[in-house]
Order: structure tokens, then sequence, then C-alpha cells
């Protein structure tokens, strides 16, 4: 009953089209007489609407209408193919009748499941000898997310998203522990946009876990794939589907709570002089005297200073004392406001038994939570194929993308933060509504009015004078050419393409604080343009060489090439205030960046890579199949002496099920598969913060520009040594795996382990710089990723009315360091054998013991050698997908999360050590206000003895005796030069998110019968609903806190329907 | 034959790009291979010649921090860098690429320059790498340490030799930021700094390999083989210009807006001689602002050895003077010295005071008076006004305190760590240490431990230095340049 939950996936319709294809071509038609055929199309419950029915061999066509009635007129001995995603295809032939009823079957086989698989190749299931998840377009276009990745979050095991809170911020992604290439109806998108895909525009994501999956893409697969396939036009009815969505952010899952008990200033004391923030200003801090305190001898009756906002005096000119009062209680909430993403698409598709096209139009606005910030996302796509002759058809998709923003907001801890000027360095004294008018009286353009014009900036002179605009424009699309040689025998060639042009410009206001300068006004401007072609020409043949055994093999070859250019233009100070423009500059124009003169903005890359390939499938009993792969790649990314490579796959599956009766046990399918495959990285990477991601000439030695002194312009060597002999980084994977059904399918459980060992590394291994360099770049290293992924589907109730779906993701990784290049047993820090993605930083000296110990000033003793602070990387990581359906009804419930792995959190740092950390409140706060040291830190002091170390700062000998601290600090010093030193602001990043529900209520048939409407649902969504975790005052999700934007609950709706 | 063209025509439209060579994309059209040295020399010179150093500032008691327990200034440090030797990489390169366009007088300054580099680092720890550094080419990757008596030894040879193979006749030199190309005053510099490494080797007197004293009255008494300053005009200065990345390095810097004050003691001493620097140097306190500019009383400091509590209370209450705003507000304001005239008048009085060469002591104090008076603009009235101070008038009996008093006066905000480095060698002026907030129990630290980095890649070298010239590695070891002998 329930259409949306019975279909199955797209890819199924299209081996019934292809095959439909090549009947309609071979067939022959005879000549007979013309009928006129009617009848109703029904289900197991009810008439269907919108069943596409052909007449075989011709372009003759109609759909059933709401009653799932249809009229068409063919010749008498015609075959009737009916067909409508979710139940099987049927052909029937007339054979001069005029009336034909006919009940369409659901397709619910799911082990006839076929996905995509590299180069776009589709297979079934059941033949892989590797891991692949396939996650349906539409259950992601009902909660929206700004891009594609974050709804995918929790859905595939072993793929972890880290979920940005900024706006216009990408999510980390990790697969298997490594960024995944993302491919495009088998085009692989090196340029790693994920913005640019429209969600309505996709039918399906297919992750090629492994190497092995992904081995034919090369050196770029080496990580493993997200394979993207966009939708076709594919009825023989024109349909038209809208889909609306509209999401707002009104309330917080996570935001810093700040103390409002004390304001500005400094050891208790503030008083505003002229915002310099120098003398009794305090520095900045927000240490100041207590707030709302009585004093009768004040006007007021509370205790009064001067502050920004005091009135002059006529007569003396001074400030006049305010109260000091806790004006800014809700600064944070009254800053930021409802946030809004909003998403519209329109598609229209449709076909002949020879063409078929489809048109998407779509955009999406997301308004900030903070003021004067947007981000607009548009797309057009256009797709469709034509058999241009008997044995040739052409498939062709372009689609134009453009983002574009006016202001989106900086990240990052500094004056370009708006949490630094609002959560770490507002004292609750300053009401933030207060300073909605940011010039200065008479300085409008010139100067910006705040309480310290030092250290930070106006949150509204911010939002609405520095701005950052973003101008994106994408072009991307394919050209397919399908040859039929022979009956087995075809060539494809393909081109796809990938283009774009970005335009940022950057408006920095005159008074704009920065910490290292006070803005006269600049304007910035940087351009990119790059466009990546990639070429591949396959033959294959498939032949059943007899009932046991079928085998296809295809040659292909390949050629990527990319070509990308960039400039980076800024003025240095503007003449005309707020005049944003180039030639408005006060001195010569700069074409690198101020804060980066090695980076290379100004910069021109091309490279290539030829490739030749090819691949093996042998099918046994259809039910062992064996699958081999080589590929030979040619970069240009190497020193030429090492730019060719081979690499290897191997892949066998086989269905135990097919061969054991295994139904006694309610095994209804048992799968079992391995695979071992080799892939070789072309590129270095171990260099890209240098010269920028993705630098194709990082094996050159050259020099960097360094600074242009006085219009004398410089270089610089770089401090890595590069070895001449560099070889392409390998990785070979071996991975294992079973795919089991029980219960007729009501139960399913997949599992992979696999082992990837990377070696011949390209690591810049670090050395004395006093032999000259810091590192040598060479091929040193050696490591092992481990991991288990587990994916578990249930339906545990499923009657008429009411079922329940569930879908389970557990995977865990970790990432070890084997062996170094030259026999040492360490890499930095880190030794062999152990895990890499230790934490290594300063701490406090604690007794072997754990207890804290200090000087005999009362203050904690630096530990003088680097310590091992925790992991990063979570224990394991898990989704859960609950679908409930009732009647017309469903409720999608998700859940996900992350398990172990620490962060570091610099707004709980920056909290304590400012003085806005709600901690702080307290009496030994109040008392050193009053200028007394109170605090007693518990630790220990030593009173005797000694410790000596080995150079790693092991404890060699150790005869400290210790007595328990008993000197009292300052609280106010103890914060300002420790941040409180219990802490070390590393925080277990251990979460459980309720990611999304979905409410959706599908209109039934019957009430849309009397409409122009073939389908329509209503759904209430909700993203982000709420999030436990130990990590105080952010979210865990994003992996890390560098200031991060409070986290908001998004909740909305969205409309779908289709005629 | 439809399909055939069709096929062939997209053929060729996406095999254009795909047919240039690998050997073609090896070119990186970004960036060079290969420089003229003058390109490296400009990189160089503003790395080397930036002494402006505000930690130095603070372990000198001249200026205090109030935003947290500075370890300059409780000396509280424990580890610094090895960063010196990136700088010995691009001098080897400016060789390198001297050597292969034939321009020998760039090699010449590169020993020059790299003896500036070097000095700094061994001062820092001891023994460090010199013979064997810089060869990870020649696949030198783990350096053994030289002794540190070794490398003044090497130092000096190669100042000698910069001196006497840079040819004023052979070929003009680029990118010069310092002295636009002037040789003479490249070779003025090279002899001043001379003397100047020599007069740090003081306590080394008897060291008959160093020869201390001889050395110094040679390069004195043969203007012509070794020219010498002569004026402010010689200065060794890197001037800062308007312009992005030229411009005052605490340009705009928020610290120096709220953060550093002036130090009691510095301030005290100026009060005491009444020297109007004082004026240029500092700010009114804010509890002085209603006096005049040039009223004594107006200025005032923070301890630097007392708490940071103490401090920011007295902070808050208004005592203490911020640096002159042109420090913060000025792009340009004054160039960074490595070197100047002045510094120089006073190494020769002190020379003269330690009997090491036979001109007076007093004229060369006075000349490095007027020369540091001059640099701030305070005019000949002032200047000698300032001389007759009873304070100020020269005393042999005193000589060798006044007089590196005199050059410590001379340091602010400028020298690098030369006032911290000369207090080691002479114990003057005295820096306070008893104000309660010391962490280093009430005594100045002599030494920085070494990186941690090298503990790491090059450990059994550093391992075996400590265990030569220290019983550990600590900030309280005495290097072998703080021995006397």
């Amino acid at each position: 009953m329930i259409k949306s939950l019975l279909k199955v996936h797209y890819s199924l319709r299209l081996p019934a089209a292809m095959l439909m294809v090549v009947l309609l071509m071979s067939g022959f038609r005879g000549l007979a007489q013309q009928t006129t055929v009617s009848g109703v199309v029904r289900d197991a419950e009810a008439p269907l609407p919108g069943v596409s029915i052909l007449e075989k061999g011709t372009s003759q066509g109609t759909a059933t209408d709401a009653d799932g009635k249809f009229t068409l007129a063919v010749s008498s001995d015609a075959v009737l193919v009916f067909s409508f995603i979710g139940y099987k295809t049927q052909e029937i032939a007339v054979n001069g009748r005029t009336t034909i009823d006919l009940t369409m079957e659901s397709d619910v086989t799911a082990l006839s499941e076929v996905v995509v698989t590299a180069l776009g190749v589709q297979k079934e299931v059941k033949s892989l000898g590797y891991a692949v998840q396939s996650v349906k377009g539409e259950s992601v276009t009902k909660a929206r997310e700004p891009n594609i990745i974050n709804s995918l979050t929790g859905k595939v095991a072993g793929l972890q998203v880290q979920n940005q809170t900024d706006l216009f911020t990408a999510p980390e992604i990790l697969l298997r522990g490594a960024a995944p290439l993302i491919v495009i109806d088998g085009v692989p998108s090196v340029d790693n946009d994920i913005w640019k895909i429209n969600a309505d525009d996709i039918e399906s994501y297919n992750v090629l876990k492994g190497a092995t999956a992904s081995a034919l893409y090369g050196s770029i697969g080496r990580n493993g794939a997200i394979m993207i396939t966009t939708k076709r036009g594919n009825t023989f009815k024109t349909t038209v589907d809208v889909n609306s969505s509209t999401m707002f952010q009104p309330s917080f899952i996570r935001i810093p709570n700040v103390q409002t008990t004390y304001g500005n200033g400094n050891n208790g004391q503030y008083a505003y002089v002229d915002g310099s923030g120098s003398g009794t200003e305090g520095g900045g801090w927000i240490w100041g005297p207590k707030l709302d305190q009585r004093d009768a001898s004040t006007p007021s009756g509370y205790f009064e200073t001067t502050q920004f906002n005091s009135p002059v005096d006529p007569d003396t000119g001074e400030l006049i004392p305010l109260p000091f009062l806790s004006r800014g209680k809700n600064n944070v909430k009254d800053f930021f406001q409802t946030g809004l993403i909003s998403t519209n698409n329109i598609s229209v598709a449709g076909g002949t038994d020879n063409s078929n096209f489809r048109i998407s139009v779509s955009h999406t606005y997301q308004k900030g939570i903070v003021p004067n910030t947007q981000l607009n996302n548009t797309s057009f796509t256009v797709s469709g194929g034509y058999k241009l002759s008997k044995n040739l058809r052409a498939d062709a998709s372009l689609t134009y993308n453009r983002q574009y923003t006016d202001n989106f907001p900086e990240r990052g801890y500094g004056p370009t933060n708006y949490l630094y000027n609002l959560i770490l360095w507002t004292g609750p004294d300053v009401d933030v509504n207060d300073l909605r008018n940011y010039w200065i009286p008479g300085q409008e353009g010139l100067q910006q009015r705040h309480y310290n014009k030092s250290w930070y900036n106006n949150p509204y002179f911010q939002a609405y004078e520095y701005l950052r605009g973003y101008y994106r424009d994408n072009v991307f699309g394919q050209v397919k050419l399908d040859y039929n040689i022979a009956p087995g025998l075809d060539l494809t060639l393909r081109t796809g393409m990938n283009q774009y042009s970005l335009t940022r410009s950057y408006k920095e206001p005159k008074s704009y604080v920065a910490y290292d300068y006070i803005s006269n006004g600049n304007y910035g401007l940087l351009n990119e343009n790059s466009l990546n072609l990639n070429t591949d020409f396959i033959a294959s043949y498939n032949k059943k060489l007899s009932d046991n055994i079928g085998l296809r093999v295809s040659v292909g070859g390949a050629n990527r090439w990319r070509q990308f250019q960039s400039a980076f233009v800024k003025t240095d100070g503007l003449v005309i205030p707020g005049f944003y423009h180039l030639s408005n500059t006060q001195n010569p124009l700069q074409g690198i960046d101020r804060f980066d003169p090695t980076n290379l903005r100004d910069s021109k890359q091309e490279e290539k890579v030829n490739s030749v390939y090819g691949t093996l499938d042998l099918e046994l009993w259809n039910s062992v199949f064996l699958g081999f792969t080589a590929r030979n790649d040619w970069v240009s990314t190497l020193p030429v002496k090492n730019n060719s490579f081979f690499y290897p796959s191997v892949s066998l599956s086989g269905v135990i099920s097919d061969f054991v009766d295994l139904t006694n046990l309610q095994v209804s399918f048992l799968k079992v598969r391995a695979s071992w495959s080799r892939v070789t990285d072309g590129k270095i990477r171990a260099l890209d913060d240098q010269l920028g991601a993705g630098y194709p000439y990082q094996h050159i030695p050259a020099y960097s520009p360094g600074v242009t002194w006085n219009n004398s312009p410089s270089l610089g060597f770089p401090s890595t040594l590069i070895d001449d002999d560099l070889k392409p980084e390998t990785s070979d994977t071996f991975e294992a795996g079973l795919d089991a059904r029980f219960f007729q399918g009501r139960l399913g459980i997949d599992v992979a382990v696999y082992q990837i060992h990377d070696f011949d590394n390209i690591t810049a291994v670090p050395m004395s710089v006093s032999s000259g360099y810091e590192s040598r770049l060479l091929n040193g290293g050696e490591f092992s990723r481990k991991g288990l992924e587990i994916t578990l589907t249930a339906a545990p109730i499923k009657t008429n009315q009411f079922s329940w779906d569930i879908v389970v993701n557990w995977s865990k990784f970790h990432k070890y360091l084997e062996s170094v290049y030259d026999g040492s047993d360490r890499l930095g820090f880190i030794h062999t054998g152990s895990r890499w993605d230790q934490i290594w930083g300063f701490a406090y000296s604690r007794t072997p013991g754990g207890r804290l110990i200090l000087r005999d000033d009362g203050f904690p003793l630096n530990d003088p050698y680097t310590r091992y602070l925790g992991n990063t990387d979570p224990d394991f990581i898990f989704g859960v997908q609950n679908t409930f359906t009732y009647k017309a009804f469903s409720l999608g419930i998700s859940v996900d999360g992350r398990i172990g792995g620490k962060m570091y959190s610099t707004t709980n740092q920056k909290m304590w050590w400012g003085g806005t950390h709600p901690g702080t409140v307290n009496q030994f706060r109040d008392d050193a206000n009053a200028g007394l040291a109170t605090y007693i830190a518990d630790g220990v002091v030593v009173v005797e003895g000694d410790v000596t170390y080995d150079q790693d700062g092991k404890i060699l000998t150790d005869t400290r005796i210790y007595a328990p601290n008993t000197t009292p600090v300052n609280y106010i010093s103890w914060n300002i030069n420790t941040s409180n030193a219990y802490l070390n602001h590393y925080y277990d990043q251990s979460f459980v998110k309720l990611r999304e529900i979905v409410v959706t209520y599908n209109i039934p048939r019957q009430v849309l019968s009397k409409t122009f409407l073939t389908k329509a649902s209503v759904s209430l969504v909700g993203r982000n609903l709420a999030v436990w975790t130990d990590l105080p005052e952010v979210d865990p999700d994003p992996g890390e806190d560098n200031l991060q934007t409070p986290s908001t609950r998004n909740m909305g709706f969205n409309l779908n329907f289709s005629f | 034959m439809k399909t055939l063209k069709i096929l062939t025509l997209i053929s060729i439209l996406f095999c254009a790009h795909a047919c240039k060579d690998f050997e073609e994309l090896q070119l990186d059209p970004n960036r060079p291979v290969q420089a003229q040295p003058g390109l490296l020399l400009t990189a160089i010179e503003t790395s080397v010649f930036s002494v402006i150093d505000v930690g130095s500032m603070l372990a000198s008691r001249m200026i205090v921090f109030t935003d947290g327990a500075a370890a300059e200034q409780y000396y509280s440090w424990q580890r610094n860098s090895f960063n010196g030797y990136n700088r010995l990489r691009q001098i080897s390169k400016m060789v390198e690429e001297a050597e292969r366009t034939e321009q020998p007088n760039y090699v010449a300054l590169a020993l020059f320059l790299k003896s500036v580099a070097i000095l700094e680092i061994t001062k820092l720890y001891g023994y460090v790498p010199y013979s064997e550094a810089i060869q990870a080419t020649d696949d030198i990757f783990k350096p053994a340490y030289d002794l540190q008596q070794d490398i003044y030894v090497q130092v000096l040879s190669d100042l000698e030799e910069a001196n006497s193979t840079l040819d004023l006749d052979g070929g003009s030199i680029a990118g010069d930021v310092i002295y636009g190309g002037d040789l003479r005053k490249w070779k003025k510099l090279i002899n001043s700094y001379t003397l100047r490494v020599l007069m740090s080797l003081s306590l080394k007197e008897g060291n008959a390999t160093l020869n201390v004293k001889n050395r110094f009255k040679s390069i004195v008494d043969d203007p012509a083989g070794h020219p010498i300053f002569e004026s402010n005009d010689d200065n060794a200065a890197l001037a800062f210009v308007d312009k992005v990345n030229n411009r005052y390095p605490y340009l705009n810097n928020n610290n120096f807006k709220t953060a550093y004050y002036m130090e009691e003691s510095f301030v005290n001493l100026l009060k005491d001689l009444e020297d109007q620097r004082l004026f240029t140097f500092a700010d009114r306190k804010p509890d002085g602002s209603a006096l005049p500019e040039d009223d004594f009383d107006a200025y005032g400091g923070l301890d630097g050895s007392a708490p940071l509590a103490t401090n920011t209370n007295r902070l808050v209450d208004g005592e203490a003077s911020r640096a002159d705003a042109r420090y913060y507000t000025d792009p340009v304001n004054e160039p960074s010295l490595l070197m100047s005239y002045a510094e120089l008048e006073f190494t020769l009085a002190e020379a003269a005071a330690r009997g090491w060469i036979t001109s007076a002591a007093a004229e060369h104090y006075e000349n490095g008076i007027r020369a540091s008076m001059s640099f701030y603009n305070l005019d000949a009235a002032v200047q000698d006004d300032y001389l007759t101070h009873p304070g100020v008038v020269y005393s042999a009996a005193d000589g060798i305190e006044m007089i590196v008093t005199q050059k410590y006066i001379n340091f602010f905000m400028q020298g690098g760590w030369e006032p911290f480095y000369n207090h080691l060698r002479t114990g003057f002026p005295e820096f306070a240490v008893d104000g309660g907030g010391v962490l280093n129990d009430e005594q100045v630290p002599k030494r920085w431990m070494y990186p941690t980095l090298e503990l790491q890649l090059n450990g059994e070298n550093v391992t075996a230095a400590i265990d030569r010239q220290y019983t550990d590695d600590t900030i309280n070891g005495v290097m072998w340049l703080l021995k006397p002998e």
C-alpha cells in the first residue's frame, strides 16, 4: 500500500530497460491488424496509477490513469510491457484481446539487488567480492542538510562524517580512516566540492568501501569511493516532481553557557577610559567587578563605574559613571537569529523507447544564525539519451551549479570569529543590543564603536561590514557513447568534465581589529579556475560459455587531465573608506597572502594520468564469482623514472546457501567473500599544507617566494629535503566478509573485516634542523589500518497495516605505525607497533600517582617533556535507522554516535582563561577581586628528593617525597596562567545524537485520484535534535572545537508531489 | 560510417589534451629551481637584522607583561629551538648560487652572516653543531656538536676572511636592503661586529688561543685594513617601510596596547639620571596623565620580579606607563639595529677601560651616549646637559659598570638579547629577582635547555654534549663562554 516503502532500487529498472531496448531492436514487426486494448492495472490492494505500458518494438505507449485504467491502440499481435517502480515488469501478449486486466507483483527480492561499482559498471550484489553499501537518494531529500554528505551520517558502516556547525563548512569525511573519492555517474570529481550536487537529482549513493572496489580508479581510488548515480528520465509518461523543504533553526542543542556574575575588567576592577583596553580597562579580561552590587553611596544605589556608553559630563568633559549591572545576560541568544534552510526542486522527466530526458531545477537558500550571513545554491541539470542508430546509443548530462553568498562567517580562534567577540570577550555588563549602532557618531565608515577597540570587534560591525563573498560556478557532466558491435561485445567511450570558476571577495572595513593590525580598510580578490577531464574507452565482452560458466572481459584506456589556475590580489589599505575596489589601494597591490607569503595563491598547475586497465569476471554455477582487475598508470606528478605503476586486484564471492541447504537454520541466504588489491598513489600528499592541497609539483625541489622588502622580492629554500628517487605510495588491502539473511530475508547481517597495509609512504621524516633541513621527504614509514564493519538489517514486524524496519551500522578502525624508514623504532613521538592517532603535548607535572605537582608559589609545575595525552580516533562509530509505517503514515528515527577518542576544546579552555566560564563563579574569585590569594590548588609539593629522566622523559630515578600543597594563590592569576590546570582541555568526544525524525503522511491514491496529482506526501522533519555527551559547552560532532558555532536544532516540513 | 565519424571526432577532441609529454609536466611554473644570490640575500637580511624582540626586554627588566606569567620575565623558561639553523640553510643556498654565478662578494657576506647566525644559537645553549651542520645534502643528518671555543675560533677566522675577501671593486651586490650595496659599509660592519664578538669573550682574556685582547687591538689599530663604524650613518639598520610585511614588528600589537608596561627599575634608572630618552621610550602612566610630558614624575613602572597579581593590581590602579605609542602606532618607527655606532663606542670604551686599547674610555663613553641620544633625535644641548649629570659623568672607578649601564639604556627595544648577554658577562645592571614572583630560586638563568626535537632526532650527540658541559641540562648551567679564564 505504501508505495515509497516498497520501492526497490532504481537501478533495477535499468537492466530491464536495457533488455527492452535489445528486444526492441531485434524484434521483427510483421503486418498486423490494429486494435484497441483497454484494462485496469492494480496491485494486491488497489488500482495503480502511473503504470507505464509500452507496445514492444515500437514507441507507442501510455500510462494508467488515477483509477489504474488505460487504453492503447496497438496491433493485434503486439506484446505489451507493463512496468512500474517497485513492481516486477511483465510482458503480456495481446493475442487479439481488447481487454487486459493485470495485477502487478511487488518486487522485493533484495538478493537480485544491483549496485553501481567502479567505472559505473552495475553488478549484482551477490557477485561482489568486496563491501559496497547503498543509500537511496530519496531517503535524504525530506530532512534536508545544506550538502549531500552530511545526510549520509550514520547510514554507512565505516563512513565517518564529522558534521560542522559552521555555515557553509564541509564535513570531514573518512571512509576507513581516509578521505574517499567522490564519483558522479562513473566520473571522478576530484575537486571534492560536495556542495555542487543537488540531492533531488540523486538516485542512489553506493559507497565502495575498500581499495579493491575502487581499484579501477587507480591512485585516486586508493581510499574507496562514494559513487553517486543521478536520476534519468525513464517513463513514457512525462512526470513532474516537486519537492519543497523548509527547515528552521529555532534553538540550540549546544551553546556555551557563560557566567553572568562578573563583568569586564581585571582583578575585580574596571573603569572605561577610551576603549584602548589598557590600564583601568583591565586589558580586555572578563575578570572585573561583581555585577549588581548594592552601593548606597551612588545615585542608582548600585556600584557605579565609567563604561563605554557613559555620557560625557558637559562641564568637566569627563565620563559619568553608570551602574555596573548584568545587562547582557542573554547576549549570546540575543545576537543569533533563527536560521533557515529552504530547498525547492522541480524536475520533469520523460522518454520514449528511443530516448529519455530529465530536466531539474533546484534552489537552496540558507540563512545563517549570524545576522547578514547566508548561502544560496542553485542547480540546473539536463540529462538524456538517444539511440543514434540500431547499435549506437548516446547519453549525456550537464549540470550548472552556482553557489553564492555575499557573506558567510569566518571560523577559528581570533577577532574574526563571532564567538570570540561574543562568548569569550563580552562581559555581561555590556548588553549586545547596545552595540547595534556600530559606528561612532561622526566617524561613520572610519571607526567602529565598541567597548574595547584593541582586541575585539563589535559583532554587528563585523556582521554588516566585514564581508566574505563567495561565488562559485560549477559545470559538470559527461558524454557517453555505447556501441554494440556484436552480441556480447560492447564499446563504451565516456568523457566526463568537471569545471569550476571561483571568485572570493574579502571586504575589511576601516578600524577592523585583527590580532596584529587594525585595518586601514582592505579589499582582496581571489580567482580560481579549474578544468578536469576524464576520458575512458572500454571494450567489454560478455559470454555465457555454458550453463554453468559465464565470462565477462573488459579492456580499457583512460586519461585524466587537470588544469588549475589561481590568482590572489589584495589592497594595502583603502584610500576611500568603504569603497571596495582594487584601484582604491593606498600602497601597491599585493599578490600574496598577507599571513603566509609562502602560500602559492598565484598558481598554475597542470597534471595528467594515462592508464590502461582490464577486468575479468568469471561466474560459475551462478553462485561462485571470481573477479580480477589490473591497471597501469603513468602519472606526471612523480619523477618520470618512477612514474609508471601497476595495480592488480582479485576478489572471490561464493553463495554458500546455493550449495548447502540451510533452511533448517532459518538461513535464507549466505555468501562469503574475500578480496585483495594493491593500489598506488601517484601524488605526494605530505606537503599539502605548504603548497596547497593537490599541488602537482611537490616532488621538485625549488625556491619559494619570500618577503618582498621595500619592493625587493626574495626567495627562500624550503625546509624539507626531497629525495630525488621518490617512489609512489602503495596500499595493499585484504578484505573478507559475509552476507547472511535469515527468516526469509527478515533479518540480514553483513560483516566486513579488513587490513590495509600502507607502505612506501612518502613521509616528511623529521631530522635535526642543524643538518640544514627540518625533514626529509622520502619513502619511509609503513602503516597498517585494521577495521571491522557490521551492518544489520531487520524487519521485526511486518503486517499489512504496520511494519518496522531497522538498519544498524557499526564500525571500528585504527591505524598503526608499523615501521620507519631506517629501522628506527619511532616517528616523532610515536613508536612502531602503536596507534598513529596519539595526541602529544604540553602537560603540567604530575606524580606517578597522577596528582598535580605545585611549585613553592602554589602554581603548577611545567613538565619539561612533551607527554602522551590520549588518542583522537573513536573506539567505534554507529548509526541506527528505524522506520515505522502504519497505513499512510511513516515515521523514521535515526540515532548515531561516535564512542571514544579525544578532542581539544578551545571554547572551554578560553572560557576558563578569560573569566567567562560558569565554573569561575565562586568565593575564591570574590576573594581575588578583594586582592586576596585564597585558592589552594589540590595537589602536592615536592619537599625533598629528585627525579631524573631519560631523553624521552621516562623516569629513571625518583626519590621525591611529597606533602600536600598549602600555598594559596590569587584565583584570577591561577586561571590566567593555567586555564584551570586540572583540565588539559582534551575531552572525551563520545556522543550519541538523535540525528533525525521524519513523520510522513502519504496521501492515499483514493484521495489523489480526484486531483491531477499522482503522488503526494507531507512530512514533518527534524534533524540534529539532541545530543548526549560528557563534553561540556560544545558539540563533539565536528570532531574539533576551534570556537565552533553553536549547534542548532533544525526543524521543519517537507512537501513532495508528482503529476 | 556515421558512427565511425562520431567516434573519431570525439576521440580527437578528447585526446588533444592528453598528448602533452610527461617531461613537460615536470617543470613547476610557479617556483624557480635556480636563483640569483641577491634574491636570497634580501630574505636572509630581513631575518638576521630583525632583532627587535620584546622577550629580551622582559628578561632584561625593561618591560613587564601583565596578561600572564611570562617565562622570560619570571625566569621560568625551559627549552628553546634550533630555528636559527634555518637561516644557515638559506645562507648556504646563497653561497651555492653565488659560486654557480661566480659572484664571490656574496660568499664574503655569507661568512659574516653565518657567523652572526651561529653565535646566536651557541649563546643559547653552549655546545651546538657547526662543523658538521648544514650538510644534509652530504648525508649528515645527525651532526656532531662542537666545543663552544671551537665555534668562536672558527667565527673569528671567518670574520677575518670576510673582511679580507670582501672586494670593494669586485662587483656590486643586489638585493641589499641594509646598505644598498655599499660594500665599504659592509666592511665596517664586519669589523665592528668582530669587536662585539671579542668583547663578548671578555671573560676569556687569559685564553691564548683566542688571544682576545690582541685581536681587538689589531683591528682598532688598522683603520685602513679594518674600517669600523664612524657615525650613526654606518648603523647596521633594517629600516621599516609602510608596506605589507615591511612594517614595524609591533605595529598595532595588542599586548603593547594593553599588557606590556614599563619595568620599574628601568624607569627609575632613567628618572635618577634625568635621562630624557625616557620621554621617547614611554608614555605617561594613567595617574600621571595630568602632568606634563617632560615631568619625570608622570612615569612609572611595575616590578618585573613581583607576582602577576601584584602587578595587575598596580596596573589597574593606574601606576604603570606603557611603552611610547609609536612602538605600536608608527608603521615605520625606528629601524632594527643589528649593531649601532653607539654600541661600538661603548664597546671601545669598555676595551679602553679594560686596557685592551690605549684611547680614552671617557671619550668613547661620551661618543656612545651622544650617538644614542642623537638616534632618538635629542639635540646637542640635551646631550651636553645630560653628560654633566653627576650620575652620568664618567668615573674610571666604576668605569665598566657605567659603560655597560649606558650601553644597556641604549638597547631599549633594540639589540636582541645583547643587554641580557652583557648582564651575564658583566653582572651590570643588576636585574631584580627578589620581588616574590621569580620562578628560578631568585636567580637569573644563564642558558636554555636543548630543544625537545634535538633529544628525539639527534639524541646521542646532544646527550654527549650535555654530559661534557653540565651535570644536567638546566637553565642555570654555566657554559664555557661564561667561565672566566
